[in-house]
């Protein structure tokens, strides 16, 4: 006797945005996203229904909507980040974040655009840049799922460079989903290469990465909130130093 | 007896270890306070049971400890990664909600909690018949013995409860490459996540020259992931800097 | 999704065009097209100019504004009769006016580009430790800028060649003869290019004094006198 009859099995996400099918043939991608939670619902979901949205007239207030949530969940990490230091870093580490994220973002847009027109694609400034800040809302609500994870090691751990690198991780697999469906967008822009968007992504990622080291220290303290004209450095060299001082702290540790 | 009734029935441990994906899935996709309830106190009871026989052998206090970390731990891990592995599995194509995504975290934790409990009575024969630990406990066969059999429990019940989870999640999805996709991504947030819990909740054997304690002073001071990353450095450093006890 | 087409040439309409849809342009002789790249040379190289000059003062940020865009412009003009009639020399049949149009198509591109990453080029020169003095040419800081500018600007030319190419291409319905054509029109915008921003330097700072706009040193010698001569010491 077969106790169990089939279940309804749900239906399954496609993948992000590739294949013929254009954008809107499911009657639910034409749903309008009236709100936030519905875009964060979406962009976890149902991506397509988001990137139809962005087309259609009066995308701003989704647009804002998205960019909202990107602030408010940059917040949210950024206290877990200044959680490590404590102090002024319960403020400075949030608003440091989510205001680097944001010129980040709006020092590369036009880029983005002119590399997107460049490659064929035919979506518009406004569409570009709603598209962008679905990767910051989609990238800022991974980093809040790894918010928990960040805060035990942030408790349980007295290096700097060890929570940097920590956070790095946690930003690079963020970026990475961030990515992948900035990707599927552009596939549906009638772009005949990604050359250019790939080369974006390496651009904008710089910019984030670089960003970090200029409004340092966002993880440990210092006296200043920024860094004085001459303390600036190139990320690179940032970590340099941070690992040459967290490797001399662990020598004096066992003096 | 339709599946409409298996789902409904009393939860069973039974039912939870044979795994009818099926079933199970019907469980993730409703949720009810007993059943919840009823997963959690197989994880108590179970991963309990285990973390009991683990402690033994230094002492009664350590293995009241070790009782209460152990499940403890997982419940924390699940929880703490809830939001993420909730993330994680529509993203990588699985349309599943964070009610559904807990529930089969939950519900793999439980089998493996189980079959833990299960072997928990063997543990303590083993422990039983080991002789009581000596300030040298750490360079005796006895200890590695202990050591490795508790690696080969945990590694069969965890390898047991991830089967699990993948079959539940193939049946959730349709489809055998995204489950494999999810389990891998949640496999990793929840190793991270535990192993750095475990680390914090030391100690579980317990050392003879160290008191019985529930966490160790400086628990909150280092981390796992520091630490392993100090070892490779030891072993590949020729002159290591830093080696414990050795002044530079 | 299609943007609506407007009468004037927009940034996108200008970088998306297909190859046929710019030959066209050129072949209808429309002035709208010439004063587009124009003026797209003249705001996009100027904006990464005023980015890269701003690393020493303002003043110097103005200069290069104005210093970038005119070398390119006069790459353009002085190479305009050469680029002419080398073309046709090479199996490609277009007129001097076309000619020009085509050079100067490519240069635009490259001024977008250069126009778009002037925000990025402005932020790394943000976080470059500032001249002082102790700054001198060998120093890391301004080695590092260097480089990066240049970098920038190397994907802007690669990016307005590759433009360019399918464009030669079609024109010639030959992709032999196109890459002839856009081979040799590279290597005189390049000898002549290279020269006119050795008069024009500095862009980006010049130990010597103050910021000028050109210095009369700057119409002695020769970029290519100065490679040979840097080649000569390095083996002789």
């Amino acid at each position: 006797m077969n106790m169990n009859p089939p279940l309804p099995v749900p239906p399954q996400i496609p993948p992000p945005g590739y294949g013929p099918r254009p954008l809107g043939d499911d009657p639910a991608e034409r749903v309008p996203i009236t709100n936030p939670i519905a875009a964060i619902e979406a962009i976890l979901r149902q991506p397509r229904r988001l990137m139809y949205s962005l087309r259609q007239p009066g995308a701003g207030g989704l647009i804002a909507g998205m960019l909202f949530v990107a602030v408010v969940c940059s917040l949210i990490y950024g206290v877990v980040v200044g959680s490590f230091s404590g102090h002024e870093q319960w403020w400075a580490a949030p608003v440091k974040i989510s205001v680097g994220l944001l010129i980040s973002t709006l020092i590369c847009l036009p880029s983005l655009y002119i590399f997107a027109c460049l490659s064929g694609s035919q979506a518009r400034l406004a569409e570009m840049f709603g598209l962008v800040a679905g990767l910051l809302m989609l990238m800022t609500l991974l980093l809040v799922g790894f918010a928990p994870v960040a805060w035990l090691f942030s408790q349980s751990t007295e290096h700097v460079a060890w929570m940097g690198a920590l956070h790095l991780l946690f930003w690079f697999v963020a970026t990475i989903f961030g990515v992948r469906f900035l990707n599927a967008a552009f596939a549906h822009s009638n772009a005949r290469s990604s050359a250019g968007l790939n080369t974006w992504i390496v651009i904008f990622m710089l910019v984030m990465l670089q960003m970090s080291a200029a409004l340092r220290p966002l993880i440990g303290r210092s006296e200043e909130f920024l860094p004085s004209a001459s303390e600036k450095k190139f990320f690179l060299s940032h970590w340099a130093d941070c690992m040459d001082a967290s490797y001399k702290h662990r020598s004096r540790g066992n003096d | 007896m339709t599946a409409q009734a298996t789902i409904s029935n009393p939860p069973a441990l039974g039912t939870l270890l044979s795994g009818e994906a099926k079933t199970l899935a019907g469980w993730a996709g409703q949720f009810e306070s007993r059943r919840f309830a009823f997963h959690i106190a197989v994880i108590v009871v179970g991963a309990g049971c285990y973390g009991a026989a683990m402690g033994w052998w230094r002492a009664p206090m350590q293995a009241l400890f070790v009782g209460i970390k152990f499940p403890l731990i997982i419940l924390l891990t699940t929880l703490g990664n809830a939001l993420l592995n909730a993330m994680l599995a529509p993203l990588l194509g699985l349309n599943i909600s964070l009610r559904q995504s807990l529930l089969a975290v939950l519900m793999s934790f439980a089998i493996t909690a189980a079959i833990l409990g299960a072997f928990s009575p063997l543990l303590a024969f083993v422990v039983w018949n080991t002789p009581p630990m000596t300030p040298d406990v750490k360079s005796t066969t006895a200890y590695a013995l202990i050591k490795l059999l508790h690696v080969v429990v945990i590694a069969f019940a965890g390898i047991a409860g991830n089967v699990r989870l993948f079959q539940l999640l193939a049946q959730l999805g349709g489809s055998r490459r995204v489950a494999q996709r999810v389990l891998l991504a949640w496999l990793a947030v929840n190793l991270f996540l535990g192993s750095q819990l475990t680390w914090i909740a030391r100690p579980f054997i317990g050392a003879p020259r160290l008191p019985v304690v529930f966490l160790r002073e400086h628990a909150l001071s280092s981390n796992f992931f520091e630490n392993v990353f100090q070892t490779l450095d030891w072993l590949v450093s020729p002159e290591p800097p830093n080696q414990p006890g050795q002044k530079p | 999704m299609l943007t609506a087409v407007k009468p004037a040439f927009s940034v996108g309409e200008f970088l998306r065009a297909e190859a046929r849809r710019l030959r066209e342009w050129m072949a209808q002789r429309d002035a709208g097209l010439v004063g587009f790249c124009v003026a797209a040379v003249v705001v996009g190289a100027g904006l990464y100019g005023a980015a890269m000059g701003s690393w020493r003062e303002p003043l110097q940020s103005l200069y290069t504004g104005i210093k970038l865009p005119l070398a390119i412009l006069l790459t353009t003009l002085g190479n305009g009769l050469l680029n002419g009639m080398l073309a046709p020399l090479l199996g490609l049949n277009v007129t001097l006016r076309q000619s020009l149009g085509l050079v100067l198509f490519g240069f635009a591109v490259t001024a977008v580009i250069l126009g778009a990453l002037s925000p990025v080029a402005l932020f790394l020169v943000w976080n470059t430790p500032p001249l002082n003095a102790a700054t001198q040419l060998t120093s890391p800081e301004y080695g590092f800028l260097q480089l990066a500018l240049a970098v920038f600007i190397a994907v802007a030319g690669v990016t307005g060649c590759a433009r360019l190419w399918p464009l030669l291409r079609e024109w010639a319905g030959n992709a032999q003869i196109g890459g002839r054509v856009l081979f040799a029109w590279l290597a005189t915008n390049l000898f002549l290019g290279s020269q006119v921003c050795w008069v024009l330097r500095p862009f980006l700072w010049d130990p010597a004094g103050p910021p000028r706009f050109i210095g009369r040193e700057y119409l002695h010698g020769s970029f290519f006198e100065t490679v040979f001569e840097a080649a000569r010491r390095l083996i002789f």
